[in-house]
């Protein structure tokens, strides 16, 4: 079996598991809540795995996740509180919009040969002021009062609401993986990842640079909106300053980071562990503190991890699962928390930080960890003498 | 018709304010390859710095000048060490100060509230007087900070031109290896380069605290206006970055005089793109100063 067939088992056992978890939820009687927080890390999962297929293949750095997002939820906001469109209607649009915007912006920015990656960067940081501005100036889009979402009805089939918005997130989520899979599994992806080592040595060797980048970045954008249309509901009240903000490109940047760029996993990873962790600090009442928390382990981890936690979670897996496993069924015997939540939390962390350890460690402890290079290191010819 | 000349006219002395904003994170980005986002919270820390300074000890907010500009040169210092010994690039510090930044700022809501704060006017005579010829008036804040991005943006050039420091300083940003082999302490001159653009930021706070009203997301919302500026001035390019700042100005003054307020973003944004389709060395550069 090809390891693609194995992939897409393993997706499918994955999508009916938590298919039928609401089910579960219901018959075993288990908080609401436990729903709730699982389509936040559905939402997450989507925005980190989507970022990630523009920045961590192509190398292009986006703080645009923020735009993309607001535009989507935005498109449901006005497309079905004020034309009255049907949400099932309006969803595909949010997601086509979002598409659209991240193409026009690929189409001016992408077109600058000289343009480098740090003036990308900041361009999208700054489009997601322009559109809060635009959205602020239009009556017909915000106008600066805000829109309810909170009655808009949702279809029949989908179950009552928080039910429905589980299910909707979860597809999201899952498609979302899925083309991130998909991509990093084919040509376009090793195109992006030879984008991602020397571009102009890709141009040269026949890689269409320009059509890859816009791939990579409309489905980005278009799988963010599509899940900001979505978010509309759950916000219920859509204002500019909400949606607009730092948060959304914060986080994702984050949780690429912590779980890695390199793997189409890693976000997943990532926004699973931070999404866990920012709602336990969350309901310890550190809310104030928890921003700080997240940039501080941001300024750690950009510097300290270079291919993020689920590389090394795969090449030491026998030690991951018995520190999680281990660190869960520690805190769960002992008692110390109320929550389920918070146990897989403590675990968590306590993954983390063994896989953070330093390589050098890894090694004291014996076994095949790291194999040796094949051919002994030739030592760096002098650059003096080489040029003299 | 005067509506439109106050437009320009106040549109150019804001530019002066815009320009010092920008010129600190043109020197680090230009000459020393380091995009740091932190100094839009420097620059609104130095404001709260000034405003809680004035408002403790009730003395004349211009005088933290003296308090506030060799803090920050000491903070700029520290910063550059730090960057230094974790070996940081270009595209990393995009990340790391991006950091910095959330960090800061949370810092700032947390001690200062997510409440509107301004100096009263018994301690801040600045903020209503005004310079008038005409019927056209020159609110002081701006002038004052107008003339200060004017004397350091020139300043800067005569440095860069004129000094060893300045050549040091453009040796460096060319090739740190090279001009280490030539004798340049290359270490050094990053660390006061970047003491020095810190300063330059906590200048801008000072100006800000004066002049306007203080709250935690405005560090965000100066990102849209600064990043055209450094862009479009040309990146370590001070006189450049001035201009720059004055006709970014002048657009969103014309702009929120023609079509209110509001439409000011989306004029500097399509600034931007145009800055970087036709000119993306920046406006008076045939080969940037750094």
């Amino acid at each position: 079996m090809s390891s693609r067939v194995k992939t897409l088992i393993g997706f499918g056992i994955v999508a009916l598991v938590l298919g039928f978890a609401p089910n579960l939820q219901e018959t075993l009687e288990l908080p609401r809540f436990y729903l709730i927080f699982l389509f936040t890390i559905f939402f997450w999962i989507s925005q980190a795995s989507s970022w990630n297929i523009l920045t961590g293949y192509s190398g292009y750095f986006s703080f645009g996740q923020g735009a993309f997002f607001g535009v989507g939820v935005y498109t449901v906001g006005v497309l079905v509180v004020k034309q009255g469109w049907s949400f099932i209607t309006a969803l595909p649009m949010a997601g086509i919009f979002a598409g659209l915007t991240g193409l026009l912006l690929g189409l001016v920015v992408f077109r600058v040969r000289r343009l480098t990656g740090e003036i990308f960067a900041l361009t999208t940081l700054a489009i997601a002021f322009v559109l809060a501005s635009v959205a602020r100036l239009s009556p017909t889009i915000d106008g600066g009062t805000g829109i309810f979402t909170t009655g808009v009805p949702i279809p029949e089939f989908l179950g009552e609401f928080n039910i429905a918005v589980y299910r909707l997130t979860l597809v999201i989520a899952l498609l979302t993986v899925l083309a991130a899979y998909l991509i990093y599994d084919s040509r376009i992806g090793w195109g992006l990842f030879s984008i991602r080592d020397d571009e102009p040595v890709a141009e040269g060797l026949g890689v269409p640079t320009f059509r890859f980048k816009m791939i990579a970045l409309g489905t980005n954008a278009f799988f963010a909106g599509l899940m900001g249309g979505v978010w509309a509901l759950q916000l219920g009240f859509v204002t500019i300053d909400d949606v607009f903000n730092i948060r959304v490109p914060l986080f994702v940047i984050l949780m690429s980071v912590l779980g890695g760029m390199q793997h189409w996993m890693g976000p997943v990873v990532g926004a699973v562990i931070i999404t866990t962790l920012t709602d336990r600090l969350n309901s310890a009442g550190l809310a104030d503190v928890n921003q700080i928390i997240i940039g501080a382990m941001l300024v750690v981890l950009a510097l300290a991890v270079r291919e993020g936690v689920y590389v090394r979670m795969r090449r030491r897996w026998l030690a991951t699962a018995v520190t999680f496993f281990g660190v869960l069924a520690l805190v769960r015997l002992l008692g110390i928390n109320e929550s389920l939540i918070s146990d897989f939390a403590y675990a968590m962390v306590a993954t983390v930080l063994v896989m953070l350890l330093p390589d050098r460690i890894w090694e004291s402890f014996g076994g095949a960890v790291r194999p040796k290079p094949a051919v002994a290191e030739v030592p760096e010819p002098d650059d003096l003498t080489r040029t003299g | 018709m005067e509506l439109l000349a106050q437009g320009i006219v106040s549109g150019i002395l804001v530019g002066g304010l815009y320009a010092l904003m920008s010129i600190g994170i043109s020197l680090s980005w230009g000459a020393l390859k380091i995009i740091n986002l932190a100094h839009f919270a420097f620059i609104l820390l130095s404001a709260y710095v000034v405003y809680q300074l004035a408002v403790t000890f009730e003395v004349d907010p211009l005088l933290m000048i003296l308090v506030v500009v060799p803090l920050f040169f000491v903070l700029g210092v520290v910063v550059q060490i730090f960057f230094h010994l974790v070996k940081i690039d270009e595209f990393k510090s995009l990340i790391v100060s991006f950091g910095l930044f959330i960090i800061f700022q949370s810092v700032m809501q947390t001690i200062w509230s997510a409440d509107f704060r301004r100096i009263g006017p018994e301690l801040n005579p600045y903020e209503t007087q005004s310079f008038f010829i005409g019927n056209i008036a020159f609110p002081l804040p701006q002038l004052a900070a107008f003339i200060t991005a004017l004397l350091i943006a020139g300043g800067m050039w005569l440095i860069f031109t004129r000094t060893y420091f300045g050549k040091a300083v453009r040796a460096v940003a060319q090739d740190p290896e090279m001009a280490r082999a030539f004798g340049v302490d290359s270490r050094r001159v990053a660390v006061i380069l970047s003491g020095l653009s810190t300063a330059f930021s906590a200048l801008a706070g000072v100006f800000i605290a004066v002049g306007q009203t203080m709250f935690p997301e405005l560090a965000i919302a100066w990102f849209g206006i600064v990043f055209p500026i450094v862009i479009l001035g040309g990146l370590g390019n001070s006189l450049g970055t001035l201009t720059a700042g004055v006709i970014i100005g002048v657009a969103a003054g014309v702009s929120s005089v023609l079509w209110g307020p509001l439409s000011a973003p989306l004029v500097t944004f399509l600034i931007l793109l145009a800055a970087l389709l036709f000119r993306p060395d920046g406006l008076l550069t045939k080969r940037s100063v750094a």
